[in-house]
């Protein structure tokens, strides 16, 4: 689903991700893990096509497509959805109408009617229902004055409505109660299925518990430095970052 | 820079020319008046980034082609607005229309009520010199207005220079209650130049909403005047939106010599490539306590200008005075500008007054968040910049323009976003 070949991407003339490998295949789910400042956000910003970033050298194919081709809007309409780490408050544009133009813009692409009112309050409600968050929220600015969960949930809730084939959640589980951490599982179990593939940024084993990734990778320095299993998660939580550094230079 | 002058002696003449009223009196002292003090210039701190020599070119060149009112063309109140219209074409009204009124509300002509007339604002001697004839409105006391009034100021400029004045001078009575709609609109590509000034003046415990919806063509020009006095506890909740235009200039003048008064007012200004929009507010606080908060948002497109000045003078004395002004602007282009200036006067000592002012460009993270999300860039910008305005239509008075307001800034907005991709 997603490949992703010896990237070199830098931002504001420095160089982030150093020589970057990872492959993606649908039905999977892999966790990426790593101290902060290793690149993480990075790689996220670079499949979703951030301008700010500059890909050097290196490719990202998705589904058969160049991604590096594609404008973000083009990259969402294709199936790609990225949960940011620091969603962004856009006061005044209406949450609801967002995820309306969001939804209807994907299926414009597909070739598919635009969902009528109706219908889609119906599909929306149902998905707050399962990441139990109130209906109020449709009507707010979107992210406007959320708490720092709500704004993560928020995202769980555009990725349930979107239902990508690719999803990247960039740290969406950090900052969460116990309750949202489970809705955001949740919404991540809903949305796995053969045809999907998720990426799960974190720095926490216990998202890992809920979500059980096929692989786990840990990125340093702009590059992944080791990968395994879940078990991997668990060995990390317990040495720290240190050891796979000192394993990788040694 | 040498600033027009008025041909006085062919604007005499024109002013001679109008049918003998009993505004014929003032008419010949505000020309009087306008002869010293002349029309204003860029030297006059107020008038510092609006140049009106371009108003006084057109006036020179309609006088001299005999200073013609064009015949009454037709005109449509906007559909969909639920109001009692009365409409001022080229700043002439048929009498007719005086008759049907809602309960409680007389109209009259202001030949036919007042015997001299104040001028309104700088550029009123020459509102009052050229008037045909003005609208009184009056509403009794007590009365409370289901529906607003609507003043439709159309003006029809096909062949050569036009110039309108219009007057309105509304009155409403203790304990009345009433909600006005201005409609400024204008058709024909030849130059106009409208100059509207309009009194309001609020009984105690009245209370008025008042909405000014400006969409003149690109060869249009208007200089407007407000001026409000408030009574006893009165409320104005007043809101303004400038869509059109060539050369805009308005002046809302808020007299609070009353406790109690509340004054809400603000508006919206979206300026395109060959526009320019001021908007000048000024609040003389006398007495203590009132309100008085006003916000203005405005986008620029292209090589727009914009001008906001809004001044609060909180006299001595008037204390318990709560005075807050805020403006916000959305620059589209590099080349577009603005002059914002916030200016508080305060001489008492227990007031409480803010003030803030800021320009910015488009959120580019906002941009790229929605475009993750699968708008295009000019979905995600049409979003944030009606998001933008919409703040300001949320603060309007008048509940049922809601939708027609949004349509049109809509529209607006979709013609600045295109002119500053060209
Ligand atoms: N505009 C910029 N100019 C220079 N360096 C930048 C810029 N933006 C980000 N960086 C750097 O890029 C590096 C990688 O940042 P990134 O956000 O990808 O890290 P991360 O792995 O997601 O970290 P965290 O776990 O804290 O979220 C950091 O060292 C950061 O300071
Ligand atoms: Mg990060």
């Amino acid at each position: 689903m997603l490949q992703i070949k010896d990237i070199h991407a830098s931002i504001g003339g420095s160089e982030i991700l150093r020589g970057l490998s990872l492959d993606v295949a649908a039905g999977e789910v892999h966790a990426i893990m790593g101290p902060n400042g290793s690149g993480k956000s990075t790689l996220a910003q670079v499949v979703a096509g951030h301008s700010d970033y500059e890909v050097t050298a290196g490719s990202v194919t998705y589904k058969d497509i160049d991604l590096l081709e594609l404008e973000p809007e083009e990259r969402a309409r294709e199936g790609i959805f990225l949960g940011f780490q620091y969603p962004v408050e856009i006061p005044g544009v209406n949450n609801a109408v967002l995820l309306r133009s969001a939804l209807n813009a994907k299926r414009k692409h597909q070739g598919l009617e635009e969902i009528d009112a109706f219908e889609f309050l119906k599909l929306a409600k149902e998905k707050m229902a399962m990441l139990g968050m109130d209906p109020k929220f449709l009507n707010r600015g979107v992210n406007e004055g959320f708490s720092g969960g709500e704004k993560k949930r928020n995202e769980i809730l555009q990725m349930a409505m979107l239902e990508p084939s690719l999803a990247i959640l960039d740290e969406t589980d950090s900052g969460l109660d116990i309750d949202a951490l489970r809705a955001v599982a949740e919404g991540v179990n809903t949305l796995r299925s053969p045809d999907r593939a998720i990426v799960l940024v974190t720095h926490y084993q216990r998202l890992l518990d809920y979500v059980e990734p096929d692989q786990v990778h840990v990125l340093s320095e702009g590059r992944i430095v080791r990968s395994g299993d879940k078990s991997l998660a668990l060995e990390l939580e317990d040495k720290g970052y240190d050891w796979v550094r000192e394993a990788a230079n040694g | 820079m040498k600033s027009a002058t008025l041909e006085f002696d062919a604007l005499a003449a024109a002013v001679g020319a109008l049918p003998e009223t009993a505004l014929s009196a003032s008419r010949q002292s505000a020309l009087e008046q306008l002869r010293r003090r002349g029309m204003p210039g860029v030297r006059e701190e107020d008038w510092k980034y609006t140049d009106v020599s371009t108003l006084v070119d057109i006036t020179n060149t309609w006088l001299a082609s005999g200073a013609r009112v064009a015949a009454a063309a037709a005109a449509e109140p906007a559909a969909g607005i639920d109001a009692d219209w009365f409409t001022i074409v080229n700043g002439q009204f048929d009498e007719a229309q005086l008759q049907t009124l809602p309960e409680g509300v007389t109209v009259e002509r202001l030949s036919s009520n007042v015997s001299a007339l104040p001028s309104l604002g700088r550029l009123g001697e020459l509102n009052t010199a050229l008037l045909h004839d003005g609208l009184k409105i009056s509403v009794d006391k007590g009365v409370v207005l289901e529906r607003p009034i609507g003043l439709l100021l159309f003006d029809q400029a096909d062949d050569g220079a036009s110039v309108s004045q219009v007057r309105v001078d509304i009155e409403l009575a203790p304990s009345s209650s009433a909600a006005f709609i201005e409609h400024q609109v204008s058709g024909g590509d030849s130059d106009l130049y409208a100059n509207v000034a309009i009194r309001l003046a609020l009984g105690d415990n009245a209370s008025a909403d008042y909405v000014r919806i400006q969409d003149r063509g690109p060869q249009h020009s208007q200089t407007g005047y407000h001026g409000i006095e408030l009574g006893c506890d009165a409320r104005l909740r007043q809101a303004s939106f400038d869509l059109g235009g060539k050369l805009v200039r308005d002046d809302l003048v808020v007299n609070i010599a009353h406790p109690g008064a509340e004054a809400e007012f603000g508006g919206l200004y979206l300026v395109g490539d060959g526009q320019h929009v001021d908007n000048h507010t000024r609040v003389d606080h006398r007495v203590g306590p009132a309100v008085s908060r006003q916000e203005y948002r405005g986008i620029l497109a292209g090589k727009a200008r914009g001008v906001w000045n809004g001044k609060a003078i909180v006299h001595e004395g008037a204390d318990g005075t709560d005075a807050e002004q805020s403006n916000h602007n959305l620059l589209l282009s590099q080349s577009a500008e603005i002059n914002a200036k916030p200016e508080l006067e305060i001489y008492a000592d227990d007031v409480k007054c803010s003030h803030g002012t800021t320009v910015g460009q488009l959120d580019e993270n906002a941009l790229y968040y929605l475009r993750t999300r699968g708008l295009d860039i000019d979905e995600a910008r049409q979003a944030l910049t009606r998001a933008f305005a919409h703040a300001i239509v949320g603060r309007s008075p008048i509940e049922q323009l809601e939708e027609f307001l949004l349509g049109e800034i809509d529209r607006r907005l979709r013609d600045l976003l295109r002119e500053d991709v060209a």
